[in-house]
């Protein structure tokens, strides 16, 4: 279960105090699928990253399975990140000097202290249908396969979460589907997603949406808008 | 011209004793290795007659360059010596007002465990009106005394050089860090540690400078094979390699040094890498 509990986020800019994420207490269940809707600049990248352990939150907890993330040291934060959470950011987020295969190897080795396996990565790979690039670098991808190999990645620690920020972000509509059902069969597994998207209709695949506004968080809002967010 | 006595001399003795049998004869000269220009020649060989002072004297052996002030003179014996200097009178220009029994200089063979200090200073006690100077002191006038010059201002160069090298593999590395922040942030966020972060960032710096300064040495090496002669010319003496010894702990010196190099380097740069909030990094790269 991940727990927020009145989670404050503040950023400074041009001299003035933004509160990204304001007071936000939620929580979400183990298995659930929950998509995060809102305008553009309403905090929704930013309340995921703090549920993932990479933004600091200037005030409040976050909770991962019972534990106070922001309470461990660095090892501690570091380990949670690698054994339980999966990311996806909303752009290519492979590294370009490595091939696809290595790449989905590469949090294994973080979490394992050793070179993940290539048999499962592999397997990953075609889970995702991309096995046939699996010795091509990240240059000779088109955005959809790239996308299709950072959740690879995401899933080869076989994490209980995954925290996706807009997954599908510039992708045409027949790959953004195929993604969609990809995280829809990870979740059928067990697995918590938590979905930052500006698309309501990507939200209705979610069993629960969550509105944001102005750094704060309601239940099943209805999310009108569709112009891109700027991810803060 | 030096006379010797070539039954003590140990300084062209060594030679004499090789090469000639340890005799050299009353219109023998031999000759260093510049002195073909006294003559006004471009070389002389073995075997040819060289006049001095009026004497005719037969070039029996050539001397190696050793970058003192022997390299332009010549070693006759002293019998032949004394005989020159009677017959300047009616052989030469200009007399040479050196009496029958005078000497400049009497070399002293010192025993290595002895201390050559000891023996200067016991010696001046002892023959009052005399110079005593050791081998060491001979040598600096020289050579040794130019390098020995040199030396501190190229130690000052050589340590100006390395902070800049120091201070560009510094900046180098602040803008790779810059320049991969998004990576950087991106392996935080699938678990590297922090401490993973910086030995990344210090391996690479150290690899490069590594791999630098063994470019720097094969090219440095290089260097010395192909102006080997030209310097040895220029200095007047003779080009000798170090001993293998000097040169294994001289590279593994000059290796240690370039690692030391590469990780002062980094230090700053591989610090500021590794406290990067990953999401900020991650997003920097948009």
């Amino acid at each position: 279960m991940i727990e927020l509990r009145d989670t404050t986020k503040v950023y400074v800019s041009g001299g003035e105090k933004v509160h990204a994420v304001d007071g936000v207490t939620l929580k979400v269940d183990d298995g659930e699928f929950v998509a995060v809707v809102g305008h553009s600049g309403s905090g929704k990248t930013t309340l995921v990253s703090i549920m993932g352990g990479l933004t600091r939150p200037s005030a409040g907890s976050v909770h991962v399975g019972g534990t106070d993330i922001w309470g461990l040291d660095n090892r501690g934060l570091a380990r949670l990140r690698s054994e339980q959470i999966g990311f996806c950011f909303q752009f290519p987020s492979l590294i370009s000097t490595l091939t696809c295969i290595d790449n989905v190897r590469l949090p294994a080795s973080f979490a394992r202290g050793e070179t993940g396996s290539t048999e499962h990565a592999l397997e990953l790979l075609k889970t995702v249908e991309v096995s046939e690039k699996a010795n091509a670098y990240p240059s000779e991808l088109s955005g959809g396969q790239q996308r299709r190999v950072a959740i690879a990645r995401a899933l080869v620690n076989e994490p209980s979460i995954i925290l996706a920020d807009e997954p599908t972000g510039d992708l045409d509509e027949d790959t953004e589907e195929d993604i969609m059902e990809l995280f829809t069969r990870v979740n059928g597994e067990g697995v918590t997603i938590v979905m930052v998207t500006h698309s309501h209709k990507l939200a209705s695949r979610a069993a629960r949406i969550l509105t944001m506004d102005n750094g704060s968080v309601s239940e099943n809002g209805s999310g009108a808008d569709d112009s891109p967010g700027d991810g803060r | 011209m030096v006379g010797i006595d070539p039954e003590t001399d140990f300084t062209v003795g060594p030679w004499l004793k090789n090469n000639l049998n340890g005799k050299l004869g009353r219109n023998e000269v031999i000759l260093g290795s510049n002195a073909h220009i006294f003559f006004g020649k471009s070389e002389s060989k073995v075997g040819d007659i060289e006049t001095f002072y009026g004497n005719e004297f037969v070039v029996v052996g050539i001397l190696e360059p050793t970058g003192l002030g022997l390299d332009d003179g010549g070693f006759i014996t002293i019998e032949a010596a004394e005989e020159l200097a009677q017959l300047s009178e009616i052989t030469a220009e200009r007399q040479l007002e050196i009496e029958p029994g005078q000497i400049s200089t009497l070399m002293v063979k010192v025993d290595p465990q002895a201390d050559r200090g000891d023996v200067a200073r016991a010696i001046a006690d002892a023959v009052p009106g005399i110079a005593v100077v050791s081998s060491k002191e001979l040598m600096t006038t020289s050579v040794s005394r130019q390098l020995e010059t040199m030396a501190p201002v190229l130690l000052l160069i050589g340590v100006g050089f390395w902070i800049i090298a120091v201070l560009l593999i510094g900046a180098l590395f602040t803008m790779v860090v810059n320049e991969r922040r998004r990576e950087l942030g991106l392996l935080q966020a699938m678990g590297a540690t922090r401490s993973f972060i910086f030995k990344q960032v210090m391996l690479e710096s150290v690899q490069l400078t590594a791999l630098g300064g063994a470019f720097g040495m094969a090219v440095g090496a290089v260097i010395i094979l192909l102006l080997k002669s030209t310097v040895a010319s220029s200095l007047g003496v003779e080009f000798q390699w170090p001993s293998a010894g000097f040169v294994v702990g001289f590279t593994l010196g000059y290796l240690v040094l370039a690692v030391a190099t590469g990780v002062i380097a980094a230090l700053y740069p591989a610090a500021v890498a590794s406290r990067l909030e990953p999401y900020q990094a991650i997003r920097s790269g948009e």
